[in-house]
């Protein structure tokens, strides 16, 4: 096993032909098998990593070479009409004509489409829009009903891993069953509704109905909950604390791995929920989601930056970066959390 | 644990309660056991009311009045309350009125689903047939990015350095926004673009020549030649719904398999590292080879969260919505059948006020029926197999 030189198996050598022997020593200097030649395990998990790294690194080739064309793209000039255009269209890896080139451009600031996204682009949709009011709005559609939704949630969760009541299972199955019915099925009923209630010019539609948890993600924290001892509560219910402090004291904390993973994940979900700020809220509202604004500057080839991409391209660099950043630092927690789905069901 | 618990439990309150019926004096001692008991069923429910409240004003009572509303003929300009309690002579005035008399009564709007053709060249195509189809072709994506992400998993569940790095780097695109995603894949697949370039099918210097991968023509018929710049005359090639936007689906699926492989890897990776050890080794030393292996011990094992990947998947494709309309607009080449809720229900081709809901909730009410008899065939195929 120690040496990684193959060794020659004792076949009788006259029925091989010489080509049929170089071959075997050639596959098992690779790491094959083969009649006249056995590689050693060594070198075979070698070559194994190797291949799996030459897979693997193609494959986040593939998985990054959009985002980098992304950074790339905001970063052509194509301010000018009719020739900036294919300057994106073209671009491989690096725009011909980028905004770094300020002898070739005349741009002084190398940022300049980013700055465009600040300035002048989103007024373009609504005079009193700016970049920074749908960054606001995107963020309180995303932690204010993330953070009561998930603690709602996880409310819930504890309810229906840990306390023994009337009706448990009914209920659990009677929430269960709602994930059957489709978004799209009731989603013109639903914007009837918020009709009704007002709440679509004022972007209520996408933080009050967060708030009430979802059903996924009280279902993923109760497996969670199921893990945790229940002598823990019982030995709290003995020293006289009520359900509400075992929740506060005890769940919350314990399960915080749990909640916070799954919390990040609906705030991702909300902060790119470029469908119920589209179908819900008005488009010349004050309250569209970043994702709903960006589309808007596009607007089916029809918007103000629709020939000048660039600009759509920063602006879409901007809203994907948090999300990535977010996603980095948390990333462990995100990813166990994700796994446990898998190894659960 | 769980059920012990709850069962051991049960087994000591049953006699219990059967003493405290039949001797009353021992009942006092009992009581703080019912006071528990009294406790545990009121926050039990206090803990789930704001997600019952959630659920049931938001899901099932949308539901309902989806269905009530899918036999009227509500519009923008009513007022919902108005229509809800008036709602038999509501159904009545819509069954009886001349239009929809002959035409399903009461159903109409289900009717048309399946009678209304598109208006264009193309007249004599049913239109929910040309969406439907259109969304099932995408759900092709959901086979490809399995057996992908299968192999990508099980190259990472090696025992390599840096297979954490590996799993961030391929859940990235799960984590961006797809309004981003969809413009950057625009101009990558544009017909000069990095992909075309890449692949030699740009064209000469000004694009004559190039390969077309999303030809945008409103509602006139896309034929080979348009997308693919060919000159063929045959009438095969001129116009055949078949290749009504062909390549623009491709994208899309292209698309939606890389965006969607890393949460399908990390789902296989965990499932991988589940896999028993010691099953692998025993066959290991049977004389089972590597392939052996992956097929006969691990993938059983992996069958659960493969069925629960696919019916997840499917479920999710055949509400596809946002990408087509993104990459090319609404048109009944590309887009999926949750366009046509969204137009008929909510956006009234461009005029809300001549929008119909109720013909939005009709066409949704089909939706969740061939989602439900599709998940439902998943399931029995599952359970038939299990035999």
């Amino acid at each position: 096993m120690e040496n990684i030189q193959t060794e020659t198996i004792a076949v009788k050598e006259s029925e091989i032909s010489p080509f049929r022997n170089g071959l075997g020593a050639v596959l098992a200097f690779f790491g094959f098998s083969s009649k006249t030649h056995r590689a050693s395990k060594k070198r075979a998990k070698l070559v194994g990593d190797i291949f799996t790294y030459i897979i693997l690194l193609f494959g986040s080739f593939l998985m990054l070479f959009p985002f980098w064309w992304m950074v790339a793209g905001s970063f052509a000039d194509t301010s000018i009409q009719g020739t900036g255009m294919p300057i994106l269209r073209r671009m491989v890896w690096w725009p011909e004509r980028s905004t770094f080139q300020s002898e070739l451009t005349g741009i002084s600031n190398p940022f300049v489409n980013y700055a465009t996204v600040f300035t002048n682009a989103f007024p373009s949709i609504n005079k009193e829009l700016t970049f920074w009011r749908a960054l606001a709005n995107n963020l309180i559609y995303s932690i204010v009903p993330v953070v009561i939704g998930v603690i709602t949630s996880a409310s819930a969760a504890f309810a229906f891993a840990k306390i023994n009541w009337v009706g448990r299972n009914a209920v659990f199955y009677f929430l269960l069953a709602a994930i059957m019915v489709p978004g799209p099925s009731i989603m013109t009923t639903q914007f009837v509704m918020y009709t009704e209630l007002g709440w679509r010019e004022n972007g209520l539609v996408l933080i009050i109905p967060g708030l009430f948890g979802s059903i996924m993600t009280a279902f993923f924290i109760r497996q969670f909950l199921f893990g945790l001892p229940t002598s823990i509560i019982e030995a709290a219910k003995i020293d006289g604390a009520g359900y509400f402090r075992i929740f506060c004291g005890f769940i919350l904390p314990l399960a915080f791995p749990a909640i916070m993973a799954q919390g990040l994940l609906s705030f991702m979900g909300c902060w790119n929920n470029y469908m119920g700020s589209f179908i819900m809220i008005p488009r010349n509202s004050l309250w569209i989601n970043l994702p709903h604004a960006i589309a808007l500057l596009d607007n089916d080839g029809n918007g103000a930056y629709a020939n000048n991409y660039a600009v759509v391209i920063a602006a879409s660099v901007l809203c994907v970066l948090p999300v990535i950043i977010l996603f980095a630092v948390f990333q462990k927690p995100i990813i166990q959390s994700l796994m446990l789905t898998g190894s659960k069901e | 644990m769980e059920e012990n618990i709850t069962t051991a439990e049960a087994v000591e309150v049953v006699p219990s309660a059967a003493v405290s019926e039949e001797t009353i004096p021992q009942k006092k001692q009992r009581k703080p056991i019912n006071q528990q008991k009294l406790m545990d069923n009121i926050w039990g429910w206090v803990f789930c009311i704001p997600l019952i409240v959630g659920t049931v004003w938001f899901v099932y009572i949308a539901f309902v009045l989806a269905l009530m509303l899918s036999f009227t003929d509500f519009s923008m300009s009513k007022g919902l309350w108005d229509v809800i309690g008036n709602y038999a002579s509501e159904v009545d005035k819509f069954a009886s009125s001349v239009d929809h008399a002959g035409h399903g009564g009461a159903f109409f709007w289900y009717a048309q689903a399946f009678t209304k053709t598109i208006d264009g060249s193309l007249t004599n195509l049913n239109e929910m047939g040309a969406y439907l189809l259109n969304t099932v072709v995408y759900l092709i994506g959901i086979p490809i990015g399995m057996v992908l992400s299968m192999f990508f998993a099980v190259c990472m569940s090696r025992d390599i350095k840096g297979g954490n790095l590996f799993r961030v780097i391929y859940y990235l695109p799960c984590v961006a926004s797809t309004v981003a995603i969809v413009y950057t894949f625009k101009i990558m697949f544009d017909s000069t673009g990095v992909i075309n370039q890449l692949l030699g099918l740009a064209g000469d210097e000004a694009g004559q020549g190039a390969f077309i991968w999303m030809a945008t023509t409103g509602n006139a018929a896309l034929t080979w030649g348009t997308m693919t710049g060919s000159n063929s005359t045959s009438a095969f090639m001129i116009d055949p719904y078949w290749c009504q936007g062909l390549f623009t689906k491709l994208v899309i699926i292209i698309m939606a398999v890389w965006k969607g492989l890393g949460g399908t890897i990390i789902l296989y990776a965990a499932g991988l590292a589940g896999v028993n050890a010691a099953t692998k080794e025993a066959a290991q030393i049977d004389g089972a080879n590597g392939w052996q292996i992956f097929w006969k011990v691990t993938m059983p094992d992996l069958y659960p969260v493969i069925f629960y990947n696919i019916v997840t998947a499917v479920i999710g494709g055949m509400q596809i919505y946002m990408e087509p309309v993104l990459l090319v607009g609404e048109d009944y080449m590309t887009s999926g059948y949750v366009s046509l809720i969204w137009n008929y229900g909510i956006n009234g081709n461009g005029n809300a006020m001549a929008a119909r809901p109720s013909q939005g909730a009709a066409l949704g009410m089909l939706l969740a029926i061939l989602i439900f008899v599709i998940t439902m065939f998943q399931f029995w195929l599952d359970s038939r197999n299990k035999d």
